[in-house]
Parts: structure tokens; C-alpha cells; sequence
């Protein structure tokens, strides 16, 4: 199998001391959708600007189609095609303009770039709008429009930032649909996302990243699968927050000190504790915080999930980073009106 | 090369659509000189006294042309600002298109608002009595010697927006620049009635070199002299700016 994406020690530094990106080295398959997971400022944008030569890297390089992104980036550029985080779209125009107006950026000819046009405003179920102003869309015509700019010329490598960011799940259930229809048709997809579920249902394999590093690679299933056994999840009542920091301290220590625990992980409401035999760990672990004169509120018991395995690469549950993602984001669309 | 061209010119396209699908922008445009050609002449009607030449109109006419491609030379910065905010011109460099062609069609599309914003003014000042001593050469040599000035305005603002890349610092530091680029220069009064400072400042100023090659070419006759220094400062401040802006594209990623 060839690789479409190869990234070779990529590092990007800014101003001298913030590593975006530490020395990742990844291979990405022709035909697979790979999906890059991580919280905000894990270097996932960072990363995909670096593979469309919109970012340079500081050192290291990486070879998209074969192609090294800097010193060919003109042919990185031609064989793919990119989809922003943001908006992306341009309200001053139509819809049909837009996507013509990438058609000639992509050098097509004219004849080409009208089949195209109805083509993918087509798929996209776009075609009663396409003649109206962007600035009357809605989020999800804007995202799928400005998916389709990227589609012109029907790229090897499809690579998307942020598939769904902020968009309502009919939308999202549609746009996934999009990916697998392209991708059964031979396109290889690099998309990051902060959703567990897209990742889930999506990605043929996953990267977890944190703090610019790969943290964890492999396919959605194998990822799961390194966490064997149940998940106990605890809640603890509500408490001044440094009260609930010593009794979260004290849980884990009586925890982690039985031989049935595997791993203790503190959460936003309380803690994770990683067991082999759920069933026989919530009554035993019970006892032993009642022992220990601690009150809690809640138990519950879980298979793990992605949102394990990221909290045991990363420390931290990627829930607690959406909402500061979609807020970012509407500040970033208010901005301009 | 052909790709390039082709490049400029739907880049090109896709900004004067824009006024395609909002005639109320191009008529704006087109009334602002009319609005500032008589505002001015009526606002300094009584100072042409002072003056060797003429009317007011006469000798604001050519002032005015001048000034609109430094009013103009906001108006491309704000188009990329909102393309970078959308994250439009991020899309856009992500594609084969040429860079130089993203940034020659914005200027280009800037000079072709200015020129009809130009004619405008023509048509308008000959209705008020003035003339154009030189005829269709001398106007043909306004447009070149103004649109390299031009083109060095806003490709500067251009190059400040893609650095800032939000709209604030660009307007604050476009006005503390463009008003004063007005001032000190001729376009207004003729330097001889200005105090000396402004008369020094003036020697530094391309706003200054250009109108005085074009205000000749309107009132008496082609003043070579002041063509040659005019082409050849304008045409180097239109070249800075364009090596200026390529560098801050460069910059955002391009």
C-alpha cells in the first residue's frame, strides 16, 4: 500500500519556544480516512496547514503524494484539496461563483469546471441555492459549500479541519455521509476533529495528539482496546473546589492501592477508576471510600470509550474542550458584521 | 505565464462582482466624487484669489483625481481583512493560483474603480467650466502616473492588513497615514502659499510628486520635468509596495 501522507520529525516552533508540532512522524495510507484527535492547541491545525504548505515547517519535512512540501509545494497544492476550520466562504458571491472561481484557481477548464459546479452543488444539495448570496446560508450550506471548493478538482487527498465544528446533527450525519461517499470512490481523507463520535464512526485509523506530539496511533477499536476491562465512573458530591481536590486525592489513594484497580484518572465531577470486573469492583470499591468516611454521589459503569483512551494519553477528558471550541468560534463569525 | 494571467484576471473578476450584486456600492462610488468635487469648489470658492490659475475647479479637478486613489487605497485592505477573517484568502493559497496574480488582481481591481471614479470626475468638472490643457494624452498620463501611486498606497494598507490581520490597528494606522499623505501635498492649495516645513515635507511625499506632474498637464501644458520625477518616484513606491506586500503574503503563509 502506498502512503499518501508521510510526515518526516515535522516540528513547527513558534516564536522560538512554543512547540506547536514536536517531531511527528506519521504515515498515512492511500485510501484511508485518518482522523488527527486532540484538544484546542494540540497541534492539529498546525499540523495540516504544515501537509497544505500553508504553514512552513521549522524542521523536519513531509511528502504528500510523494510530493516534499516544500520544495514541491505547487504539486502538494494540485493534488489537494483543503477545507478550513472556519467559514471559508466568501458572502459576496454566490454559491456557484465560488465554487467556478476554484475551479479556475485549480486551472480546470471552463467546460470542466461547469460540470463540476452542478456536480458538487448537486451532491452537496445545493443546487436551489447556488445562484443565491452566501451571505443568505445557512452554517451547514456554508460548510458544505465550502467543502466543495475543495472537491473541484477532485483531489487525491482531501484534507478537513473541523468537519462539523458547531453544526446541529443532521447536518453533521450528512456531511459524514459526504466523506464516506468520497472516500469509497478512492479519495484518501485527513480530517482532525475534537468529536470522539466522528472519530468513532468515521476514521479507519486515529492520532491522538496533545501538546504537538502523537500520543497514541491506531485504529478506533485497537485504541479502545488498550484499556481492557470496565470503566467505574464516580461522581463526587459538590463541594468548595479544594475540598473536592483532597477528597479526590484521598479516593485515588485508597484506590490505587487495591490490586483490582488498574488505573485511577480524575475527571471533571470526580474520577475514573479502570477495573477488570465492573461488576464486582462498584460494591468492593463502595466500601472502601465508606471506609475511608467518603460520600459519593454518583456510580456508574461504563465500557471504555475514545474519551478513555484520550483521558489515559492526555490526562484530561476532550469533553471539557468543546465548549471553549464553539465558543471561539462564534466570536471568531460575530467578528465581521 | 498563462496560468497567471488567467490567474490576475479571475481575480480580478471575482472582486468586481462584487459590485454586481450590489449596484448600491458602485453608485456610491461613482456619486463620492461628485459630492467632493462640489463641496470643495464651493467650500474654497474665494481663496482662488490668491491663485495664478483660474477657477477653484480648474485647479481642484486634477487635486481630486490624485486624492481618490489615496481615499481608494483602504478599500482592497478591507476586502483581503474580510477575506482572512472567513477564511477565504487561507482557502485561496491553498490552491495552485499564482500568488502574484491574488495580490496584481486586487490592485488592479482598485485601479479600475479609481479610473471610473476618474471619469466621473472629468465629465463633471468640464460641466463646471474646467478643461484639460494637454487633451486625451495628458488624461492617458494621469492614469498611468496616478494608478502607480495608487497601487503603492494600497498595496502598503494591503501589506499591513495581511501583517495585522484584523481590521482596528489597519484603520487607525491607514487614516494616521492617508490624511496627512493629503496635507502635505499641493492637492488642496498650491505649495507656495503652505509654510516652509510643509514645503520640505512636501519633497518626501509621492502624493505631492504626482499632482504636481498632473496639475500642469490639466491647466497649462506637459511640465516633462515634474512627469519624469513623478514616474520615476511613483513607479518606485508602486514597486516597494508591491515587493512589501508579497513579503507580508509570504508572511501569512502564501
Amino acid at each position: 500500500m502506498k502512503n499518501i501522507v508521510e510526515t518526516f520529525n515535522l516540528t513547527k516552533i513558534y516564536n522560538k519556544q512554543v512547540r506547536a508540532v514536536d517531531d511527528v512522524s506519521v504515515q498515512i495510507e492511500e485510501g484511508e480516512i485518518f482522523g488527527l484527535l486532540g484538544p484546542n492547541g494540540a497541534g492539529k491545525t498546525t499540523t495540516i496547514h504544515m501537509l497544505t504548505t500553508l504553514t512552513r515547517p521549522t524542521s523536519g519535512t513531509a511528502r504528500v503524494g510523494g510530493y516534499d512540501v516544500l520544495k514541491e509545494a505547487r504539486k502538494v497544492r494540485e493534488i489537494t484539496g483543503y477545507s478550513a476550520q472556519e467559514a471559508g466562504v466568501d458572502e459576496y458571491s454566490s454559491g456557484r461563483e465560488y465554487l467556478t472561481l476554484f475551479g479556475h484557481y485549480y486551472h480546470l477548464d471552463d467546460q470542466t469546471i461547469r460540470r463540476r459546479v452542478n456536480e458538487l452543488l448537486e451532491l452537496l444539495e445545493l443546487t436551489d441555492a447556488a445562484d443565491r448570496l452566501v451571505a443568505t446560508y445557512s452554517g451547514g450550506m456554508r460548510k458544505r459549500l465550502e467543502i466543495g471548493t475543495a472537491l473541484m478538482h477532485r483531489p487525491q487527498l482531501l484534507v478537513v479541519d473541523e468537519p462539523t465544528l458547531g453544526l446541529d446533527i443532521q447536518t453533521r450525519v450528512r456531511i459524514w455521509d459526504y466523506i464516506r461517499t468520497l472516500n469509497k470512490d478512492g479519495m484518501s481523507i485527513l480530517l482532525t476533529t475534537h468529536y470522539l463520535e466522528e472519530t468513532d464512526k468515521l476514521c479507519d485509523r486515529v492520532a491522538i495528539m496533545d501538546h504537538g506530539r502523537i500520543v497514541a496511533l491506531g485504529t478506533p477499536n485497537e485504541l479502545k482496546g488498550e484499556i481492557h476491562g470496565d470503566v467505574v465512573m464516580l461522581t463526587l458530591p459538590l463541594e468548595e473546589p479544594d475540598q473536592r481536590a483532597k477528597t479526590v486525592e484521598k479516593a485515588t489513594r485508597i484506590l490505587v492501592a487495591q490490586t483490582f484497580v488498574k488505573e485511577v484518572q480524575p475527571t471533571d465531577e470526580g474520577l475514573n477508576a479502570y477495573v477488570d470486573q465492573g461488576s464486582s469492583a462498584v460494591p468492593q470499591i463502595l466500601h472502601l471510600l465508606e471506609q475511608g468516611g467518603l460520600t459519593i454521589g454518583e456510580i456508574s459503569l461504563a465500557r471504555p470509550s475514545l474519551d478513555d483512551v484520550f483521558l489515559k494519553y492526555t490526562g484530561r477528558t476532550i469533553r471539557e474542550e468543546k465548549g471553549k471550541a464553539v465558543g471561539a468560534r462564534a466570536a471568531w463569525i460575530r467578528r465581521p458584521r | 505565464m498563462r496560468n497567471a494571467i488567467k490567474d490576475t484576471w479571475y481575480t480580478l473578476l471575482r472582486y468586481l462582482r462584487t459590485f454586481v450584486h450590489n449596484p448600491f456600492w458602485m453608485l456610491i462610488l461613482l456619486i463620492q466624487p461628485m459630492i467632493w468635487l462640489v463641496l470643495f469648489t464651493q467650500l474654497f470658492q474665494s481663496i482662488t484669489l490668491g491663485f495664478t490659475s483660474g477657477s477653484y475647479v480648474q485647479f481642484f479637478a486634477p487635486g481630486l483625481i490624485v486624492m481618490l486613489a489615496v481615499f481608494n487605497a483602504n478599500a482592497l485592505a478591507f476586502r483581503m481583512l474580510n477575506d482572512i477573517n472567513y477564511g477565504v484568502l487561507e482557502k485561496m493559497i491553498a490552491t495552485p493560483v499564482n500568488r502574484y496574480s491574488l495580490i496584481v488582481g486586487g490592485l488592479l481591481y482598485i485601479a479600475v474603480t479609481w479610473v471610473l471614479q476618474v471619469i466621473i470626475v472629468l465629465i463633471v468638472s468640464f460641466l463646471m467650466g474646467a478643461s484639460v490643457a494637454t487633451g486625451v494624452a495628458g488624461v492617458l498620463l494621469t492614469f498611468v502616473i496616478v494608478s502607480m501611486l495608487g497601487i503603492g498606497l494600497t498595496g502598503l494598507v494591503a501589506a499591513l492588513a495581511v501583517t495585522m490581520k484584523r481590521p482596528e490597528p489597519v484603520v487607525l494606522i491607514a487614516n494616521l497615514i492617508t490624511l496627512p499623505l493629503m496635507f502635505l501635498s499641493s492637492i488642496l492649495i498650491p505649495a507656495y502659499l503652505t509654510p516652509s516645513w510643509i514645503q520640505t515635507a512636501m519633497k518626501f511625499n509621492p502624493v505631492n510628486y504626482a499632482i504636481l506632474a498632473v496639475r500642469p498637464m490639466f491647466l497649462t501644458g506637459f511640465d516633462w520635468m515634474a512627469i519624469a520625477q513623478a514616474v520615476i518616484v511613483c513607479g518606485a513606491f508602486a514597486l516597494v509596495a508591491i515587493v512589501v506586500e508579497t513579503a507580508a503574503f509570504r508572511r501569512f503563509g502564501g
